[in-house]
C-alpha cells in the first residue's frame, strides 16, 4: 500500500495498520539468526536504472475515497489515491527524511527564516497539456489553503497563532513567501500539493470548491502534474489511473516517466480477501499481518514474492477518554460523574499499568510490534524521546492507584467500588473492520475486568466511529489509531487544545487544563525553532508531560510488514515511504502477461 | 448444556496467553513406565523460522487427567457454589481438549458455554415465531375480510425486504451500548420478527378451510366464543403441523444467530456463543496454521442435523393421524 508522503504533515485516523516505519536497526528478536529478514533499504543510494515501459500495477485499498479533493478530504484512503496525481514545490526523500526539490527546482530563504523565494521548474504541464506556472502555487495557498470558508487541517498547521503566509508572485516561474514569523517545518509544509488555477479558479469565486471532485465528478477535470490520473472509478471495485502524458520527470534516455501504463487500486475491505487476492496474483503487494506472516513466509520462495519489515510504523494505537465538558440540547455529551473520574490522571495512569501490552503484541501482532509510552515512534527518528513515562503491565499497581482515588471492591464482587457504591464501568467502542484493533480492545476488556472495571465494549464501523468522535461526542473511551510522520508539527492538529481533532474535548476556546496550556506553547514555539536542539528540546518536553498525564493511552505500535512480488524494478522499500513511494520510477522486470485475475 | 459450569474444565472467559493457539491436547495412556491413568504433557512452545509459534510436549513432565478437579469457582445452575469441575488437570498445565484459540481460552469449554446461546437462541426464537405467526395466523384465517387483508399485506410486506438485510437494519436500530444480555434477547426479537410472516400465511390458509368444517360451524351454532372455538377446535387441528414445522425450523434460528455473531453484529465478546467463535476462522493464516478453530462448526452441523432428523422423525409419527383427521 502506497504510503502518506503526499499528506506527510497531518496526522490522519488510520483505519489500518498501514505504515511506514523508520530504518530498520535491529533484528527481530525472536529470529533465529540463520533467517535473514529481507534486505529494507534505509540509506542506501538511491540510483534508479533505466525500465522498460508497460504493464498495471495492482494494489488495494481498504475502502473507498470520501472524494478526491486534496484539501478537504480527511480520510487516508483518498490521500492515498491522490498522492499520485497531485505534487508539491518540495518531497521528502524517504530514504533520507530530508526535503527535496520537486515542482521548484530550487529556493532561497533571508537569514531570519521568514522570507522564501521558490523558483519553480518551467517544464511542468498539467495532465491536460497546459502550462504549471506561478499563479497555480498562489492560487493553492492564498485562494484555497488560506481561504477561511474551505476547511482544511492543511491550513490549521500553517497558520501560525492565527497568521497566515503571504504569497508574491515575482514572475511566471519565480514566487515568494512571507511567514509572520519562524516556521521550522516550512519546506515539509510545502510538499502539499498545488492544484490547477484554471480548473478550480471558479468553484473558489463562487464558494463551492469544497464539495468539488467528489466521487462523481468528471474525471478529465481532475488534472495535476503527477504520474498519474484517474480514468475510471467503479465504487467498491476499483479506481483505474493512468499515466499522465505530459508528465515532466524524464529517465536517463530523456524518455518521459512513468514506466508503468496504469495503476489499479483494487477496493477490498476484507484484509482477508486481499490476501488471497495476493496470494493468486491478483494484487502486486500486500500489507501483512503479523498472523499472515508465518503463512507467508513459508510460500515466499515458491510463489517468489518478498516479505519486507519495514520497523515501526508510524500508526499509534490509543485508548482515549472523552472529557468533554460541553453539553448539546442541555443534555451532556458524557456523564459528569464519569467525567470527573476520567479527568482524574490517576485514573488514565491506572488504565495503562492495566493494559499488558507485551501479550497484545505477541498475540494480535504475532511479535511484531513494541510497546508504546508517548506521542511519537521509534519511526520519528530525530524528535522521538525515549525517556517519557512508561506503564509496564502491573496489575496490582493499577489497583493500588485506583484505591488512591477512591475506588476499591468493597462488596468482594470483583468488580471495583467508590464510596457510595457506584461501580466503576464504561463503554468501549473500537471500528470493527480492523480485526487486529477488535482483538487489541477485546483483550484491553479483558485486562480491565481482571482489575476490576466494568467495560463494554462493541465495534461499529468506521465511520459510525469517527461520526463520535468529531460531530456527536457521545462516547466514554474509544481505541482508534493515528498514523503521522515524521515531523513532530503534525501533531499540532491534535494536541492544540482549540482543534477539532484534539479528541478528549476538541475546540476549546481556549486551554482549559494547564497542561493543555503548556503543550500549547510548546507547540507554538517549537514552529517558530529554527535551531534543532533547541527544537527537539521543546518537543521532548511535550511527549514527557503527554506521556505523564495521558490523555491518549498509548498501547502497542506494529511494524510495517509488506509482500511484494518480485517482477519490478527500482523498488526502494523504505520506512517511511513504504514500496511504492517513487512510483514513477517503477517498472516490471518481464512483460506483464502471466498475470492472474481479470484485467 | 445446564451443566457447563461443570462439565468444562474452564470458564468462557479464561484467558491463558502463554498458551496462544495451543494444539489440542494428546491424551496419553502409556509412558515409559507402561500403561497409565491418562495424562498429557506440559507444553513447551517456541517462535520457529516463520515466525510461528509451535508446541511441543515436554515429555518430562507428566500431568494426570483427573476426573472431579477443583478449579475455578463457579456455580451450578446459578445456585450451588462449587469449585469442582467434572475433569481437567491439577496444577498448571491447562488441558486443551480441542486445542485453544488466540488468547488462550479453551476451545472445548468455550463450545460448551457457547451452546447455551446458540441452542437456546433457536428455541426461545422459534416459540415467539410460533406464538406470533398462529396468533396472527389464526385471527387473519377466522375472521378474514378486512383484518385479514391489512395482516396479510403486512406479512407480504415483511416478506418483499430480503431477509439478510433486514436482518441488518434490525440490527443497525439496536445502539451500541446495550448488555450481552440485551443483546441475546433483542437477536431473538429480530430473528423471530424476520421469521413470523411465512408461518403466519400458512395457518391462515389453513385456518380458512378448518373453519368451513361441520364441527366448527357446530360450533358456532351452539353459541360459543370465537375464543373458544379458535383454542378448542381450531388450534388442535393445526397442531401436528406446529410441531413439526417447530422442530424444522430451530436449526434456521441456530444459523441466523451464527452468521450475525460471525459478522460481527450479534453476541459479542465476553459472551460466547458458535457463531462468533467461528468468526475467528475467517482469518486465511489462522484456519490455516491452527484448523481447531473450527470445531465449533462441527457442534453446528451436528446440532442442525440432530434437529433435522428429530423433525423427519416428528413427521413421520403425526403425519397419518393428520391424514385422516
Amino acid at each position: 500500500m502506497k504510503k502518506l508522503f503526499f499528506l506527510p504533515f497531518a496526522l490522519i485516523f488510520s483505519l489500518f495498520f498501514v505504515g511506514c516505519g523508520a530504518p530498520v536497526t535491529k533484528e527481530e528478536e525472536k529470529t533465529p539468526p540463520e533467517e535473514q529478514q529481507t534486505e529494507v533499504s534505509s540509506e542506501q543510494e538511491y540510483s534508479p536504472e533505466v525500465g522498460k515501459f508497460g504493464g498495471e500495477l495492482i494494489l488495494r485499498v481498504g475502502a473507498d475515497p470520501k472524494s478526491f479533493n486534496p484539501i478537504t478530504a480527511q480520510d487516508n484512503i483518498t490521500a492515498t489515491v491522490v498522492s499520485s496525481i497531485f505534487e508539491g514545490l518540495t518531497k521528502i526523500n524517504p530514504l533520507t527524511t530530508k526535503p527535496e526539490p520537486l515542482l521548484a527546482e530550487k529556493w532561497v530563504h533571508s537569514e531570519d527564516g521568514k522570507i522564501w523565494t521558490f523558483f519553480l521548474r518551467n517544464d511542468v504541464k498539467w495532465s491536460d497539456g497546459e502550462p504549471f506556472t506561478a499563479d497555480d502555487v498562489l492560487f493553492t495557498y492564498r485562494d484555497v489553503i488560506f481561504n477561511p470558508d474551505i476547511p482544511s487541517s492543511i491550513a490549521d498547521i500553517l497558520t501560525i497563532e492565527g497568521e497566515t503566509f503571504t504569497l508574491e508572485k515575482i514572475d511566471d516561474y519565480t514566487v515568494k513567501f512571507t511567514l509572520p514569523s519562524p516556521y521550522a517545518p516550512f519546506l515539509t509544509g510545502m510538499t502539499q500539493g498545488i492544484l490547477p488555477e484554471h480548473k478550480w479558479k471558479s468553484s473558489v469565486e463562487n464558494g463551492t470548491f469544497s464539495e468539488q471532485m467528489a466521487l462523481n465528478m468528471d474525471f478529465s477535470d481532475l488534472v495535476g502534474t503527477g504520474p498519474f490520473s484517474i480514468t475510471t472509478y467503479s465504487p467498491g471495485e476499483n479506481i483505474v489511473l493512468t499515466r499522465n502524458p505530459h508528465y515532466w520527470q524524464k529517465n536517463e534516455n530523456g524518455e518521459s516517466l512513468p514506466y508503468l501504463d496504469s495503476l489499479r487500486y483494487r477496493i477490498v475491505s476484507s484484509d482477508d480477501t486481499a490476501l488471497l487476492q495476493f496470494q493468486n496474483k491478483e494484487l502486486d503487494a500486500y500489507t501483512v499481518r503479523g498472523t499472515d506472516y508465518p503463512l507467508l513466509k513459508a510460500q515466499e520462495q515458491e510463489k517468489d514474492f518478498s516479505l519486507f519489515n519495514l520497523g515501526p510504523t508510524f500508526t499509534k494505537n490509543f485508548l482515549v477518554f472523552n472529557l468533554n465538558t460541553g453539553e448539546r440540547n442541555g443534555e451532556n455529551f458524557i456523564d459528569p460523574k464519569k467525567r470527573v473520574v476520567f479527568e482524574n490522571k490517576v485514573f488514565r495512569q491506572a488504565i495503562s499499568y492495566a493494559i499488558d501490552r507485551e501479550s497484545i503484541i505477541k498475540i494480535v501482532l504475532n511479535g511484531f510490534g513494541q510497546p508504546q509510552w508517548g506521542p511519537t515512534t521509534e519511526s520519528t527518528g530525530y524528535f522521538y524521546n525515549p525517556d517519557v513515562s512508561k506503564y509496564p503491565y502491573n496489575p496490582e499497581k493499577s489497583k493500588q492507584l485506583l484505591q488512591s482515588i477512591g475506588y476499591e471492591d468493597r462488596d468482594k464482587d470483583g468488580v471495583l467500588e467508590n464510596e457510595e457504591g457506584e461501580e466503576l464501568s464504561f463503554s468501549l467502542i473500537t471500528n470493527g473492520d480492523n480485526t487486529e484493533r477488535v482483538q487489541m480492545a477485546e483483550m484491553i476488556r479483558k485486562d480491565l475486568t481482571d482489575i476490576g472495571i466494568h467495560v463494554y465494549f462493541t465495534a461499529l464501523d468506521f465511520n459510525n466511529l469517527v461520526t463520535k468522535l468529531t460531530e456527536t461526542y457521545q462516547w466514554e473511551a474509544i481505541l482508534i489509531g493515528l498514523t503521522g510522520g515524521i515531523e513532530p508539527h503534525s501533531g499540532q492538529n491534535i494536541w492544540n487544545s482549540g482543534s477539532a481533532m484534539h479528541m478528549w474535548d476538541p475546540n476549546q476556546d481556549s486551554a482549559a487544563r494547564d497542561w493543555e496550556k503548556t503543550i500549547d506553547t510548546l507547540f507554538t514555539k517549537g514552529v517558530q525553532e529554527l535551531n534543532p536542539e533547541k527544537r527537539k528540546v521543546l518537543y521532548d518536553r511535550w511527549q514527557e508531560i503527554a506521556s505523564d498525564e495521558l490523555p491518549l493511552i498509548y498501547t502497542v505500535v506494529p511494524e510495517s510488514l509488506v509482500a511484494v512480488y518480485n517482477t519490478f524494478g527500482n523498488l526502494y522499500p523504505n520506512s517511511y515511504g513504504g514500496v511504492f513511494w517513487n512510483i514513477e520510477q517503477v517498472f516490471f522486470l518481464d512483460n506483464p502477461k502471466d498475470r492472474g485475475g481479470e484485467k | 448444556m445446564l451443566f457447563a459450569d461443570f462439565f468444562a474444565p474452564y470458564s468462557p472467559d479464561f484467558e491463558n496467553r502463554e498458551y496462544s493457539y495451543a494444539v489440542p491436547a494428546n491424551i496419553h495412556f502409556f509412558s515409559s513406565e507402561g500403561i497409565s491413568r491418562p495424562f498429557i504433557y506440559s507444553l513447551i512452545s517456541e517462535f520457529d523460522m516463520y515466525h510461528q509459534q509451535l508446541y511441543y510436549e515436554d515429555i518430562t513432565q507428566k500431568n494426570l487427567i483427573k476426573f472431579f478437579v477443583h478449579g475455578e469457582r463457579h456455580y451450578v445452575l446459578g445456585i450451588i457454589p462449587t469449585n469442582l469441575h467434572f475433569f481437567g488437570t491439577e496444577g498448571s498445565e491447562p488441558l486443551y481438549l480441542f486445542g485453544a484459540d488466540s488468547r488462550g481460552r479453551d476451545i472445548f469449554s468455550r463450545i460448551l458455554y457457547g451452546a447455551r446461546i446458540s441452542l437456546t437462541i433457536g428455541l426461545l426464537g422459534t416459540l415467539i415465531t410460533f406464538v406470533i405467526g398462529t396468533l396472527i395466523g389464526c385471527i387473519s384465517g377466522y375472521y378474514g375480510g378486512f383484518i385479514d387483508s391489512v395482516l396479510m399485506r403486512f406479512s407480504e410486506l415483511l416478506m418483499l425486504i430480503p431477509g439478510i438485510y433486514l436482518l441488518f437494519a434490525l440490527r443497525a436500530l439496536i445502539p451500541p451500548e446495550v448488555s450481552s444480555g440485551q443483546m441475546y434477547l433483542l437477536i431473538i426479537v429480530i430473528l423471530s420478527i424476520i421469521g413470523w410472516a411465512g408461518l403466519a400465511r400458512v395457518v391462515r390458509g389453513m385456518v380458512f378451510s378448518i373453519k368451513e368444517k361441520e364441527f366448527v360451524l357446530a360450533a358456532k351454532v351452539l353459541g360459543q366464543s370465537d375464543t373458544k372455538i379458535i383454542l378448542y377446535h381450531i388450534l388442535p387441528q393445526l397442531s401436528s403441523y406446529l410441531v413439526v414445522g417447530a422442530f424444522f425450523s430451530i436449526p434456521g434460528y441456530i444459523l441466523g444467530e451464527s452468521v450475525l455473531s460471525f459478522l460481527g453484529l450479534g453476541i459479542q465478546e465476553p459472551s460466547v456463543s458458535w457463531g462468533n467463535m467461528l468468526s475467528e476462522a475467517t482469518n486465511i493464516a489462522t484456519l490455516t496454521l491452527h484448523p481447531w478453530v473450527l470445531f465449533p462448526a462441527f457442534f453446528l452441523v451436528l446440532t442442525i442435523l440432530s434437529f433435522n432428523i428429530l423433525a423427519d422423525f416428528f413427521r413421520d409419527g403425526l403425519d397419518p393421524s393428520y391424514s385422516s383427521p
